[in-house]
């Protein structure tokens, strides 16, 4: 008992906001482009997939837009800070959404592919150490966070995450992602090329996403404006 | 009716079918960058669109004034059907800071007068982009401006959207458009100023207003304090001056709220009198809007607005167009005359015909995102309700898409209203639509 107490004492030399920082910026540049792939998996097999660029600035800046499927392609999403809209090719003109509301089907939502650095939206209240691992227990910074509270298995060497726990308010577990395949993207950036998510609330469903060309770029602000939104493809 | 039309519906479904991609197997995702890397090679150009066949069966309300408007001499039944196959092609292409962009609409359909076609040009313009601050559009371009999601007041420079439909394409104006661009730190985030000239001749934009004018508008925004605010004017002899407001802003991270305000110089207000006679007046009117999109937990998203439309036909000035339209009726039932009906039928065009015409709605859309555990699957519930007459429409709405670039949405509208009201007198009781579009 007295060891299973030892064992959750924080142990670590930094305290959890600086580790949690180390991890964002290890999973990331603060300023990059990516591509990724999400490909949502039914309990039947059945799958479909979806390409998405992506282009990030400073800790609360990112634009999205699908590249595929064809019934999707220049559908863009923009987040600034807590402030998101959705730019649909027929519609003409962006709209304002909440940010909560969910851009494609499946298991990953916006806080997943919207997602600005993880210690832009949570506070770690505290460290577990666990051999070559530290669990980070993470708390919302607002309400208007899509997950109350994160827990997060980092590799205590390469302070990069294995796997993350999502959860509501009530404590009820959300979904659970899984960091799989580390890959060297090159100029210094080594990190899991994949995640998985499956969700207890959609059994037999699984999520996946690859990251691809994933490298540093800096733009200016504007952007990751409204007016621009239109025009994200044009900067690939 | 033929059968050519069933026979051809069965083909394009077998169309449909037979363009889906193979089922994929049961085996988990391959993980190849190299092959990602292939996929999203960037190409200089791009040639999209989509495949749409949608079939209608419309219900009839042969008691409602524009049933016998339509339809006065001729017996069409309790039930009319129309035919609709289309092809959106978009394409672009692009060489430095310069790109082409269009976007057409061929359509094909059949209804009880036969087979009909028509192509337009949605959209055909060059853009040229030095860099994220700057860019020129010249051609023709949709120019979309407000924050409502059915009605938009203050797009003073685009065709009014169809609420019944509102994400739908629209047709663009022929304009020259630049979007100037400025982000701050603090709490003016962004400034964003959008100029447009708008020429209209017998030959270009002829449909905008008055002919031989170049017309001119322009929006500032402002991302300020977390809120999208837009000021926007259109001045130019083609229409009268306009002024307008609009903004949008999350209260919550699930709760938002917008709104506009256009502010029309010179309006001309139409007026029916119990002859049928129409009349105009010149004032200054109001048209506003007011929304929310709110999402709940269960990921049901409601999206209410009501709208003003202080130029609209008040509702005297429609039961007086309805009990003309009665007595025309009336007076062709007894004597065979129909020029009265004609009348009406001019009359109904420049008032009642045109989409939304009076002056108070309340729009409602719930729609609720994949419901258990259906991927891909959206049941939605719209209702737009005149609020001056209390009659409505009911619309039920299934989408899914079953396959990779397959979509089907099914809707059945119900119009509802008492007599001398707008969806009472309205052609149809219910219209029940499937459209089928495959993206390629």
């Amino acid at each position: 008992m007295f060891m299973c107490l030892l064992l959750a004492v924080p142990a670590y030399s930094d305290d959890g906001n600086t580790i949690l920082q180390k991890v964002d910026r290890n999973l990331n540049p603060e300023a990059f482009e990516m591509y990724r792939k999400l490909i949502n998996i039914e309990p039947n097999g059945s799958k479909k997939e979806f390409i998405m660029y992506s282009v990030k600035k400073g800790r609360d800046q990112i634009v999205s837009v699908f590249l595929s499927p064809a019934s999707e392609k220049g559908r863009a999403t923009l987040r600034v800070e807590e402030n998101m809209w959705l730019y649909i090719p027929n519609v003409g003109k962006p709209i304002r959404i909440t940010s909560l509301q969910s851009v494609t089907g499946g298991i990953f939502n916006n806080a997943d592919i919207m997602r600005l650095d993880y210690s832009a939206e949570y506070n770690c209240d505290r460290v577990e150490q666990q051999k070559g691992i530290l669990i980070l227990h993470l708390k919302a910074k607002t309400r208007a966070v899509a997950y109350d509270s994160v827990k997060m298995w980092v590799d205590d060497q390469k302070l990069l995450p294995s796997k993350i726990e999502c959860f509501a308010s009530s404590g009820m577990l959300i979904k659970t992602l899984y960091f799989k395949k580390t890959k060297d993207f090159g100029d210094g950036l080594i990190r899991p090329a994949v995640i998985e998510t499956d969700s207890p609330l959609h059994k037999g469903y699984k999520s996946i996403m690859i990251f691809a060309k994933m490298k540093k770029r800096e733009l200016p602000n504007e952007a990751f404006t409204l007016n621009f939104l239109s025009r994200v493809e044009s900067l690939r | 009716m033929s059968k050519a039309p069933v026979a051809y519906s069965v083909y394009v479904m077998s169309l449909f079918l037979a363009f889906l991609p193979p089922a994929f197997g049961q085996d988990e995702y391959r993980f190849d960058l190299s092959e990602i890397e292939k996929e999203i090679e960037k190409k200089p150009y791009h040639i999209g669109g989509f495949l749409e066949f949608r079939p209608i069966l419309f219900g009839l309300d042969t008691d409602a004034a524009f049933y016998k408007i339509k339809f006065f001499d001729q017996d069409q039944g309790s039930t009319l059907e129309q035919y609709n196959f289309g092809l959106r092609l978009e394409g672009s292409y692009q060489k430095g800071i310069a790109g082409l962009y269009f976007r057409t609409d061929s359509l094909l359909w059949y209804d009880y007068r036969g087979w009909d076609k028509d192509m337009t040009l949605l959209e055909g313009y060059l853009s040229l982009k030095p860099n994220p601050s700057q860019t020129l559009n010249t051609g023709k371009e949709v120019v979309q401006w407000g924050k409502g999601y059915a009605f938009n007041p203050v797009s003073f420079v685009s065709r009014p959207k169809n609420p019944d439909d509102p994400t739908e394409a629209l047709e663009g104006y022929y304009v020259v458009t630049a979007d100037l661009i400025k982000s701050f730190g603090g709490p003016l985030k962004t400034l964003a100023f959008t100029p447009v000239i708008l020429p209209v001749t017998e030959n270009i934009n002829d449909d905008f207003g008055k002919a031989d004018y170049i017309n001119f508008a322009a929006k500032l925004y402002f991302l300020l304090w977390d809120t999208d605010m837009d000021l926007m004017f259109f001045t130019g002899e083609s229409r009268t001056p306009r002024y307008g407001f609009d903004f949008a802003r999350n209260i919550k991270a699930n709760f938002e709220i917008h709104g506009e305000l256009a502010w029309i110089t010179d309006f001309k207000k139409k007026s029916i009198d119990p002859q049928g006679n129409l009349s105009t007046q010149e004032s200054d009117i109001l048209r506003a809007l007011f929304g929310i999109r709110y999402l709940t937990a269960s990921e049901i998203t409601y999206i209410i607005e009501y709208y003003h439309n202080g130029g609209g036909i008040d509702k005297d000035d429609a039961q007086n167009f309805f009990r003309f339209a009665d007595q025309a009726y009336d007076t062709f039932l007894s004597t065979g005359e129909s020029a009265p009906l004609t009348r009406t039928a001019q009359l109904s065009q420049a008032t009642l015909a045109t989409a939304k015409p009076m002056r108070d709605y309340l729009y409602f859309r719930a729609s609720w995102k994949e419901p258990f555990d259906i991927l891909y699957f959206t049941p939605a519930a719209i209702a737009i309700i005149n609020l001056n007459d209390q009659s409505f429409s009911l619309t039920p709405e299934f989408v899914y898409s079953p396959k990779t670039n397959l979509e089907f949405r099914l809707r059945t509208a119900f119009l509802i209203g008492d007599n001398h009201t707008e969806y009472g007198e309205k052609q149809n009781d219910y219209k029940i639509e499937l459209r089928a579009r495959f993206y390629f």
